[in-house]
């Protein structure tokens, strides 16, 4: 017998049927890999990745949940499902908007798209692992594409700048996370989450108590985080927006929900350390994000700086460690993939023309110009301020009715004030656009594929906030389906 | 035979020196450096904790890291001449464009 014979016949052969979604996204980025090196056709490049990611987004509702494959690498169960799906559609967004973006700024690269699909296999493998090398190997794929699509920009220094600060920051991330994960596996012998869980249950020593402040250092460094959110501001201004906009939104909701995995499954019993761990870093990063973008005069960089406050909004839930808590970061985090993508592909879609430099005064007399334009950003703008009934607004009550459930006062009350201080700058983008005569003549000439992005995110921020129902549902089903998997093998 | 504890507090010192270059160095291909020595030192960590637990788990977990930081070396070197190319310089405070 051959050595692979010999191998399948000891561990049997891994269930392919339900990795078929990261198969075809895989086959997706190879094909259109291939393509760019023989075509010119843009067109059929863009339309190659949407149709892929499409086919594998539906191919996920065809799965059946709670297999674990790959000899215990990959779980495939309803809440990695949910939140594949949600990454996979959204992905295709962005990927639509940005093909008019980059030739019209004259800095199109193949290369946008394949890295994109990559950065979304990574995300895919991390929000589905009950192990910490898939996690590691998923993160990293997503960090290392990003890294290199932040800094596609034709002959641009700031997009070389701010891709060489994430690099750097990010890295120091990465070794962060990967000493935590040697800590642990010294620690128990182990990197399953299941049985991490068996050996530390709730004794807490000092060793463990480091490995896992350092997981979640790292892990808030790639969540950009305060204090260690250097980088955010940086790399998302100086990205092509609608990949500033991917990044402000896909890759984020990924990495909360594989912050809110490693830490229920791994350490449910030791919940002491890190829910007090995540209150002060979300209480942290609503005061900075906050008040450093109220002095913000570039509307991308204040976004950047609001995708900041909103990090701390999220994690703010897990200062809650209980089923309430879970259940509003899973919702926060769903509904904030709308309105995230909504505000950079708007910012996007204007950029386009010359004399658009995304500065405040831009904004002036916009309704004027462009009235159902304008009336789409003030949604989002509403919705990120949380005023119902726009989603924002649900988000912020989850969230703020699990602090105050379990007691946390404190971090309730930064929250509700933080969001008052934020209507300084979401309203004054409002105010410029409806209160100001148009400072220049001319209106915009906007693509019909960023208008109808733009539009249908807006509804759906609007449809949600008045019926939150579903999505409610939705994450109440992945908590549970979270929480009994803890110790499950 | 040198017991585990020493290498884990070298690993552990060489992490500490790493991150500190990252924070204090000027010069980006220094910063590049630090971040492959923070690295290198959970190599150590991993292969120490195998002889603690008589396992071989952990050097497989070193091939992953190898691989990923030679990526982010490639990608690093990458940025740094596009950098140079451009700047003609490689200290951080007169590179820095972006601010606030």
């Amino acid at each position: 017998m051959t050595i692979v014979q010999q191998l399948v016949a000891g561990l049997g052969v891994p269930n392919f049927q339900v990795l078929i979604p990261e198969i075809i996204v895989l086959i997706t980025a190879l094909l259109v890999f291939v393509l760019e090196l023989f075509t010119k056709s843009r067109i059929l490049i863009s339309t190659v990745s949407v149709v892929g990611l499409a086919v594998g987004a539906l191919s996920i509702l065809t799965i059946s949940e709670g297999a674990i494959t790959l000899y215990g690498l990959y779980i495939v169960d309803s809440f990695s499902l949910a939140f594949k799906f949600f990454l996979i559609v959204f992905t295709i967004l962005a990927i639509v908007n940005l093909q008019p973006y980059v030739e019209s700024k004259k800095t199109y690269y193949g290369e946008y798209y394949y890295l994109i699909i990559f950065s979304l296999l990574g995300m895919m493998i991390m929000v589905s692992s009950p192990n910490l090398v898939s996690f590691y190997i998923g993160l990293e794929l997503m960090s290392v594409s990003t890294y290199i699509l932040v800094g596609l920009w034709k002959k641009d220094y700031k997009s070389k700048e701010g891709a060489f600060k994430y690099l750097i920051m990010g890295g120091a991330g990465t070794a962060i996370i990967s000493y935590a994960i040697a800590l642990i596996y010294g620690k128990t012998g182990s990197f399953d989450f299941a049985r991490i869980f068996h050996e530390v249950q709730d004794k807490s020593d000092i060793g463990l108590t480091v490995a896992v402040a350092l997981l979640i250092v790292g892990l808030a460094l790639k969540a950009s985080a305060v204090p260690f959110h250097f980088w955010t501001p940086d790399a998302y201004e100086a990205a092509p927006t609608p990949i500033t906009g991917f990044m402000a939104s896909v890759s984020k909701i990924a990495t909360y929900a594989v912050i809110l995995r490693v830490m229920v499954e791994a350490f449910p019993l030791n919940n002491a350390i890190w829910s007090y761990g995540w209150a002060v870093l979300a209480g942290v990063s609503m005061v900075v994000g906050n008040f450093v973008a109220l002095k913000q005069k570039n509307v991308k960089r204040m976004l950047a700086y609001s995708s900041i406050a909103h990090t701390g909004y999220i994690l703010a839930a897990l200062a809650s460690p209980n089923g309430m808590g879970f259940t509003a970061l899973i919702f926060y985090s769903l509904v904030y993939l709308f309105m995230a993508l909504g505000g950079f592909i708007f910012l996007s879609a204007f950029e386009k023309n010359g004399n658009w430099t995304n500065d405040i005064e831009d904004f002036k007399g916009l309704a004027k110009k462009h009235p159902i334009m304008a009336l789409y950003m003030l949604i989002y703008m509403f919705s990120m301020l949380g005023i119902p009934p726009t989603v924002g607004f649900m988000g912020k009550f989850g969230v703020f009715l699990a602090l105050i459930s379990s007691n946390v006062w404190w971090l309730a009350v930064v929250l509700v004030v933080t969001s008052i201080v934020s209507a300084g700058y979401y309203l004054r983008v409002v105010a410029y656009m409806y209160m100001y005569e148009p400072v220049k003549e001319g209106r915009f000439y906007l693509n019909p594929i960023e208008k109808f992005t733009v539009g249908f995110l807006a509804v759906m921020v609007l449809v949600i906030g008045i019926y939150p129902t579903v999505f409610w549902e939705i994450s109440n089903v992945l908590t549970s389906v979270l929480i009994m998997n803890i110790g499950v093998r | 035979m040198v017991p585990y504890e020493y290498y884990v507090a070298l690993s552990g010192l060489l992490m500490v020196l790493g991150l500190i270059g990252v924070i204090v160095r000027k010069n980006i291909i220094a910063m590049l450096i630090s971040t492959e020595l923070m690295l290198n030192a959970v190599n150590i960590a991993f292969v120490a904790f195998d002889m603690k637990l008589h396992d071989v788990v952990g050097q497989v977990f070193v091939f992953f890291i190898l691989t990923i930081a030679a990526a982010e070396a490639a990608i690093g070197l990458g940025l740094i001449m596009a950098i140079y190319r451009m700047k003609k310089d490689v200290d951080v405070e007169k590179l820095t464009e972006l601010k606030g």
